[in-house]
Order: C-alpha cells, then sequence, then structure tokens
C-alpha cells in the first residue's frame, strides 16, 4: 500500500496535498466514507482519522473507528425486526435510529404465499440495498441478480454480540487476519470448537452454535479482543485461555 | 495562571462519542450521540438538529445554561454537516464537573455577568466529543476567552482569566475560531472601544490560529518568544485527536 511508508492522520477540513489525491487517466475518482468532494476539485475530510490512498484502484477513504452505524448502500448488516407491517418488515440497524425496512417478498424462494414469518425480536442477515439520508434504508436477504440467498437470511438460534465498527469492518475483510490482524475467529475454530458466525457492517456480530457455551465464549473472545485492542499474539493467549477455563 | 489543556477522548463506553476536557480550572464531560431520530417536533426536513444540554456542576439547569447551550448550538451547527442527515438529531450532552471558584451556592442564580469564560472549556469538549463520534464536520474549532483588566490606568489583556480577574475586568470576550482561520464565535461584554476589540481579536487569534508546520515528519511549532501566554489550542486539538485515531488503528 502506499501509505505503508508514512500514515497521514488528518482532522475534519483539513486540506489534503494536491499530490496525494491519485490522478489516473481513465478511471473516475471514487472516494470512500469520510471525504467529501466540494466543486471544482478539493477533497476535503469530514471525520478524524488515517487518509488511505490507493493509487491502482484510483481510490482514496478514511480509516476510522467509531461512532454510530449510519447505512450505506451494500453493506452487510444484521438487524433486529422490530415489526411487521403490510409488505414489509420493519427493522433496526442500531439503537435508537430510524427503522429500515425489508420486504417480505424479499427472501430466497418467497411468494405471496410463502414468505418467511418472523416474530417481534428475530435477527436477519441482510445486505443495503438503498440507502439514502431523505429515505429509511431498505434491505434484502436475498441477490437480485441470480434470486439466491448467498448466506443472507434470517438467524436462527445463537445471539448476537456488540462490537465496534472498526472490528465489525476488519472482520468482513477478505482476508481478516493479513489486513485486519484480527485472528481470534480462525484460533477459536482451530481449537475445536463447532459455531458458525455472520458479521454485520452495523458493529453486530452473530455466533450460532449447539452449545450454549461455545456461543457465550466466541462473544466474549469477541468481546475482549475488540475493548482491549489485542494484537493477534495476545489474541492467541486469550483464546488459550478462554478454552482452558471452558475445559 | 495558565493551565495547559487536558483532554481524554471516549471516556463513556456506552456513548458514540465522549471527551472529559480540562483547562484553566474548569472540567468538562461531553458525550454525543448521533445520528439518531428526532421528536416529531424537532424534526426538520432538510437538516440535522443539534441539541445540545448544558448540565451545571450541581443542581438542575436554568436560564444561564439555557443562554450557554444556545451559544455553544448556534458554533456548532456551523461546524456539523447538517445538511448530511436529515430528520436526525445529535445529541451533545455537557457535564460541568468542576469549575475554578465552586459557587455551589449561586449555580441556579440569573448571573448572566459570569458565563462566559466556561464557554470555551464546553465548546472544545463538545468538539473533541463530536471527533471521537466521528460525526461529519466541515471543520475543527478552538476557542478562547479573554478579559480587559485596567491597571493604575493601564489596560492590559488576560488570556484565560481567573475569577479575581474577572471580577476586576472591563470587559470579556470569547472567540471561536474555525481550522480555516475564520471567526466562529464572537461574544462580548462589558466597556471596550473598537481598538480594544481589535487587540482582542488578535490575541484570541493567536492562541487558537497559531501556524505549525507538520512538515517532513517532525513537529516544528513556531515559537513566540514574545509572549508565552496562552497554549497553542490548534495543536493541542491536533495531537490529542491524532494519539486518539492511532490508538483505535493499532492493528494498521
Amino acid at each position: 500500500m502506499a501509505t505503508e511508508t508514512e500514515r497521514l492522520y488528518v482532522l475534519p477540513g483539513d486540506a489534503i496535498d494536491e499530490p496525494l489525491v491519485p490522478r489516473h487517466k481513465k478511471q473516475p475518482l471514487r472516494l470512500g466514507p469520510g471525504l467529501r468532494h466540494i466543486p471544482p476539485s478539493a477533497i476535503v475530510p469530514t471525520v478524524a482519522g488515517q487518509l488511505v490512498v490507493e493509487p491502482r484502484k484510483n481510490s482514496m477513504w478514511m480509516e476510522y473507528n467509531g461512532g454510530r452505524y449510519v447505512p450505506a448502500q451494500n453493506d452487510l448488516v444484521i438487524g433486529q425486526v422490530q415489526r411487521s407491517a403490510a409488505e414489509l418488515y420493519l427493522v433496526n440497524l442500531a439503537a435508537h435510529t430510524a427503522s429500515a425496512t425489508l420486504p417480505q417478498l424479499a427472501f430466497e424462494g418467497a411468494t405471496k404465499k410463502t414468505r418467511p414469518q418472523l416474530a417481534q425480536g428475530a435477527l436477519v442477515y441482510a445486505r443495503v440495498v438503498l440507502a439514502n439520508r431523505h429515505m429509511d434504508a431498505e434491505l434484502e436477504c436475498v441477490s437480485a441478480a441470480t434470486g439466491k440467498a448467498e448466506g443472507l437470511g434470517p438467524l436462527t438460534g445463537g445471539m448476537a454480540f456488540d462490537v465496534s465498527l472498526g472490528l465489525a469492518r476488519r472482520l468482513l475483510m477478505a482476508r481478516s487476519r493479513d489486513e485486519g490482524g484480527v485472528e481470534v475467529l480462525e484460533l477459536l475454530g482451530a481449537e475445536g470448537l463447532a459455531f458458525e458466525t455472520a458479521v454485520g457492517r452495523n458493529g453486530r456480530v452473530w455466533v450460532g452454535s449447539d452449545s450454549p457455551k461455545t456461543i457465550v465464549l466466541v462473544g466474549r473472545a469477541l468481546r475482549e479482543t475488540d475493548e482491549g485492542r489485542l494484537d493477534v499474539e495476545q489474541q492467541r493467549k486469550l483464546v488459550k485461555r478462554l478454552v482452558r477455563e471452558m475445559r | 495562571m495558565t493551565v495547559i489543556p487536558e483532554a481524554t477522548l471516549s471516556v463513556l463506553p456506552r456513548a458514540d462519542g465522549s471527551a472529559r476536557y480540562a483547562h484553566a480550572g474548569y472540567t468538562v464531560t461531553a458525550s454525543v450521540n448521533g445520528p439518531i431520530e428526532a421528536q416529531r417536533r424537532d424534526e426538520h426536513a432538510f437538516e440535522a438538529h443539534v441539541d445540545v444540554v448544558v448540565r451545571p456542576a450541581a443542581g438542575t439547569g436554568g436560564t444561564r445554561e439555557r443562554h450557554l447551550e444556545s451559544i455553544i448550538e448556534s458554533s456548532l451547527t456551523q461546524l456539523i454537516l447538517v445538511k448530511n442527515f436529515p430528520r436526525q438529531l445529535i445529541q451533545i450532552v455537557l457535564q460541568i464537573e468542576t469549575t475554578p471558584d465552586n459557587d455551589y451556592v449561586n449555580t441556579k442564580l440569573v448571573q448572566a455577568s459570569l458565563n462566559f469564560p466556561i464557554v470555551p472549556s464546553l465548546l472544545q469538549a463538545a468538539v473533541l466529543a463530536l471527533i471521537s463520534a466521528a460525526v461529519p464536520m466541515r471543520a475543527t474549532a478552538t476557542a478562547s476567552v479573554v478579559a480587559v483588566v485596567s491597571q493604575e490606568g493601564t489596560k492590559r489583556l488576560v488570556v484565560d482569566p481567573s475569577p479575581r480577574d474577572l471580577e476586576q475586568a472591563q470587559s470579556v470576550h470569547v472567540l471561536a475560531f474555525t481550522s480555516h482561520d475564520e471567526l466562529l464565535l464572537a461574544e462580548s461584554e462589558g466597556d471596550f472601544t473598537v481598538k480594544e476589540w481589535d487587540g482582542v481579536y488578535e490575541a484570541a487569534l493567536k492562541i487558537c490560529c497559531r501556524p505549525t508546520s507538520t512538515k517532513a515528519g517532525i513537529d516544528v511549532m513556531l515559537d513566540d518568544s514574545e509572549d508565552a501566554a496562552g497554549s497553542d489550542m490548534r495543536q493541542f486539538l491536533r495531537s490529542t485527536v491524532e494519539a486518539k485515531v492511532a490508538a483505535d488503528l493499532y492493528w494498521k
């Protein structure tokens, strides 16, 4: 990465040096979260964090942790069903925020007659299809392109744990161990625990297993990794300790 | 007299963002929650409602606190990108923990003349908490309070005046600047001339907007040897926030 040599921390409203902005001949510049474009050409951070520039993809974004989840398109989230309206479910993504809508037909194989019945408080793993500041977010549990669930849908059994938005993002990285520095789930699996997880970008991690002991242990390991800011080596020690305590 | 400001970010585990700020005898803890769903009567169709609550060190808030809230709210609305969150609410609670004179007895009295020295601490705590909550902002802000004290016929400027200085002061001024050196807040009270105000403005600008160069990896502070009065608020804000960001991104 371009920022390996020097970490660039910026505050809201700081000027970004012109040479830092990637200039690609063909691709348009892609701005990630925490940056805004003021025409004609100024790019200004809106949050405090580390500025990351990826010249190959002609993109730049801010890396930061904290704050409240604001829905963005294509995010995978874990929502809790608040209530069911005529054609849709109202789903809560973060405490005290406006609920997102999940159409009852946006499930794999759902028709007017066979639609999943979700009770109040049920958890769903969904994708944000529409995120617009003037409207409530809209979710779906089925890929519009293939018509398949692709891992989305109601989460039965198990338990959801709250983690910081930063950890959720790291867990969702394709190579979470190398890029995100979080290995705790792999380590727990290597210890012989059988469990499954679903990570929501809104700072919720769902853990499912046949054994309640395992669920609590995995959840605790995640929370402690998050709150204690543990690196990979410390995560290894934590997992060893937790597994020993359980047995 | 001047004390170096101190701040800790994200002190409250349940709030979206929080900060504790101590300076010149005042300690303020700020918490920020938002953007959250606004109550129907607070809802604005095109922008976020910024709700500021000031809580005194003892007792419940009164007219004084409402006055402070209105000052802080109008300043913060300029900083936060409110248009990004229509129909939402950003709630900021500022709890005053200590004040230099600790006059618990009089906190509920309507004493408009004693409000100003706390405004910089409130504003600074609020800005730090907003940064900690990652609320999108146009710029950051720094603030300071300057008093004009007349002594044996000559007038001098006192930055961060003590309660005793305030008693003798002819006028007290609160000024806040954004990180783009724009004047964000200017409240004054007492007798003063335009020339005096200009002097106050220059003094506050020096504290809030001291140019620093952080190029080439090392922090080179431009030390003004002529007057060491007042701390460099902008450098303080930057170093505090950078330390927090670096701690958050320990895994990078």
